[in-house]
């Protein structure tokens, strides 16, 4: 009894020291932002009230005391610039690359882990709620040896800042100096909370003490989206600055310098991009171990695996293509300029590749969940239909990828008599992309409802009207979408644009209405017979391994196009890049620089996969309760 | 047959009406006339 309540009386204080460690940094911090101190070049200030100036905010337009130096320029030599004889943008792009995407896996992860972990405490069947627990567990697993290699990615991106920007990384580094301390300390909380979290699993594993566990699981997400908005503030600030004044001195107010125009976009479209990258990995993970099983039992388990991780990947893969169109309303808003550099400019090409590069992503995650229906009883009804869900998916897809104008010889140009295509290219603007994407999201919504009730029989009295309104619902989506595809060719430009709300609340609808209605139609639902766990093709598996890759490669290419839209600056219109590389890429380069760090990332992943296999002992199963109708599972060791 | 029929009718008003309010009102929202092609 007494140890019981010692054990108790030691989570309880853990969970306090965590809440202190969040804390610390603002405690810390909040004296000096009282004060206004610590703020570069506060010997400007202390020299006297003569030599005080004032300077306007280039974003805020607001007055301010200059406390800063302004933006050092910087010209080609040892001096701003020191280099190996190399191109030192191509080093800083490969480390950026790889601590981003370690970064993201780790960021990812434990918010998996929240909600399984958090599946398998309200869940009132035991062998499920064990099962959930022992998921949880092998997800943060594989991410503890990645946490390790970002911290190390981390160490390095630092030094070749240091050692090949010195100069840029001295100014960024001073307008962030009030909250430099705050991120290496939130660091310090982000692993003392890990740590405690990953080993004390097994001693608060029931009752009182598992919810104190899974308490730290909020806190250890709460501190590592901190870092990631942190982070975030970053680039916000290099692409969009504010809190300095035109010559780029600092003015002393930072949270100007943290809130820049595309901060809040920024913060959401990585949170779900990270999310949507973690899920991935972890289903290519297990689509590898799928396929290296030698028992049932594995297969089985691998098997379950991939599709929480696939379905808690796609889950936020589906909203992120709208996070992405208000990240660029709100660069257009910004700097129309920037916009157009990025979609109708020198960038725009790489959108197409993007855009082709999302439809693989709802390609195989549809493939995937119609594979998936193989491994149930009764959902046989719906193979027939799947020939119409794949012509409307590669209409969306054709219609998405369709660019606006082609690269020609002068002779090609002349046969097609202009820039465009006489009928493809009424497909290579937004009105029919938006279109088309929202068809893709759609038909994979239908797919999940689909998989959702595959192997169900609805029992309530008035299935029958539930399902016709499914469908009708559906089908009046997609009339919808499409209606409002080809009124934008009919209105003015600035009518149009307001047109894609409307067609993503349209698919937003089917995500939670057709989500919702379906889970109350499938509430005491007839069972036809059971999920055959392991009983999947192995294509479906190279689904998942081709989601993974795709969704890497796509970050990749994001990344640069949001980091070079800056062209030759290293802060947009404050800092100039006067360094021999303030070019950018041609597109084959930047191809192949970006593959080059996709198969390095999955390179490394393997062996921290392989590192991660080694600490995997096999125990004894007690109860072999398997998932729902399942294959019996294994119990691994932890 | 009759009474799917009746279903069918009333999930189109239903459907209808609720994606013809949405892109009203959230065209509106943003200061915009969903019904510019038809006042003109």
């Amino acid at each position: 009894m007494g140890r019981i309540a010692g054990k108790k009386l030691f989570s309880i204080m853990a969970l306090c020291a965590m809440v202190g460690l969040l804390l610390l940094p603002v405690v810390v911090a909040l004296p000096s932002l009282a004060i206004g101190a610590d703020a570069p070049g506060d010997e400007v200030k202390k020299e006297g009230a003569a030599k005080v100036e004032k300077g306007r905010d280039v974003y805020y337009k607001t007055e301010g005391l200059v406390v800063g130096a302004p933006a050092p320029k910087t010209v080609d030599g040892p001096r701003d610039y020191p280099r190996y004889n190399f191109e030192s943008r191509v080093l800083l792009w490969f480390a950026n690359q790889q601590h981003l995407y370690y970064g993201s896996f780790v960021l990812a992860i434990p918010i998996f882990c929240m909600v399984i972990e958090f599946m398998g405490v309200v869940t009132k069947d035991k062998a499920m709620a064990k099962r959930y627990d022992q998921l949880a567990y092998d997800f943060i697993k594989i991410s503890l040896t990645a946490y390790s290699i970002t911290a190390i990615l981390g160490g390095i991106l630092i030094f070749t800042f240091l050692t090949l920007y010195p100069a840029f990384f001295g100014y960024l580094s001073g307008i962030f100096r009030p909250v430099m301390h705050i991120y290496a300390l939130m660091f310090v909380a982000e692993s003392g909370t890990l740590y405690i979290y990953y080993y004390g699993w097994d001693k608060m594993k029931e009752g009182f003490l598992k919810w104190i566990h899974l308490s730290m699981s909020v806190i250890l997400n709460v501190i590592g989206t901190l870092l990631m908005f942190l982070a975030n503030s970053w680039i916000g600030f290099m692409m969009s600055p504010a809190g300095v004044d035109e010559q780029g001195r600092y003015l002393g107010n930072i949270w100007h310098v943290i809130h820049t125009a595309l901060w809040n976009p920024l913060n959401v479209h990585r949170i779900l991009g990270n999310m949507a990258f973690g899920g991935g990995v972890v289903a290519a993970y297990a689509a590898y171990k799928f396929l290296a099983s030698k028992t049932d039992e594995d297969r089985a388990h691998y098997d379950w695996m991939g599709y929480i991780a696939m379905a808690l990947g796609v889950a936020f893969l589906i909203p992120l293509p709208f996070a992405g169109y208000w990240l660029m309303r709100e660069v257009y808003a910004y700097r129309q300029q920037m916009g157009i550099t990025l979609m109708g400019g020198l960038l725009a090409w790489l959108f197409i590749i993007q855009a082709t590069m999302i439809g693989i992503l709802f390609l195989s995650s549809n493939y995937y969940l119609w594979q998936a229906l193989g491994r149930m009883r009764g959902a046989e009804k719906y193979q027939r239909y799947i020939k119409y869900l794949v012509f409307l998916l590669v209409v969306g897809f054709l219609v998405f990828i369709t660019p606006h104008t082609i690269v020609m010889t002068p002779a090609e140009l002349k046969a097609m008599g202009g820039q465009q295509h006489p009928v493809l290219g009424n497909y290579g603007v937004m009105s029919a992309k938006n279109g088309g994407i929202n068809v893709i999201i759609t038909t994979t919504v239908l797919s999940f409802v689909w998989y959702m009730r595959g192997n169900k029989v609805s029992t309530v009295s008035w299935s029958k009207f539930g399902n016709i309104f499914m469908g009708v619902f559906f089908g009046c989506a997609y009339v919808n979408i499409i209606w409002l595809a080809i009124y934008g060719y009919y209105i003015p430009a600035n009518v149009r644009v307001g047109l894609s709300v409307p067609q993503v609340a349209t698919t937003l609808s089917c995500l939670f209405f057709m989500f919702a209605l379906n889970g109350v139609m499938m509430k005491g639902a007839k069972q036809m017979g059971a999920i055959e766990w392991g009983k999947i093709s192995v294509r479906s598996q190279y689904a998942l391994i081709m989601l993974a890759t795709a969704f890497t490669w796509m970050m990749g290419l994001m990344g640069y196009i949001r980091s070079s839209v800056r062209l030759f600056w290293h802060v947009n219109e404050i800092m100039r890049d006067n360094s021999p590389w303030a070019y950018t890429h041609t597109v084959g380069f930047a191809a192949n620089m970006i593959s080059f760090n996709v198969l390095f990332f999955w390179v490394s992943i393997l062996f921290v996969f392989w590192l991660g296999s080694l600490g995997m002992k096999k125990v004894p199963v007690e109860a072999k309760a398997g998932v729902p109708g399942g294959a019996a599972q294994p119990a691994v060791g932890h | 047959m009759g009474q799917t029929i009746v279903y069918v009718l009333v999930s189109l008003v239903i459907c209808i009406a609720y994606f013809t309010a949405v892109n009203h009102f959230l065209m509106d929202s943003q200061g915009l006339d969903y019904w510019y092609l038809f006042r003109k």
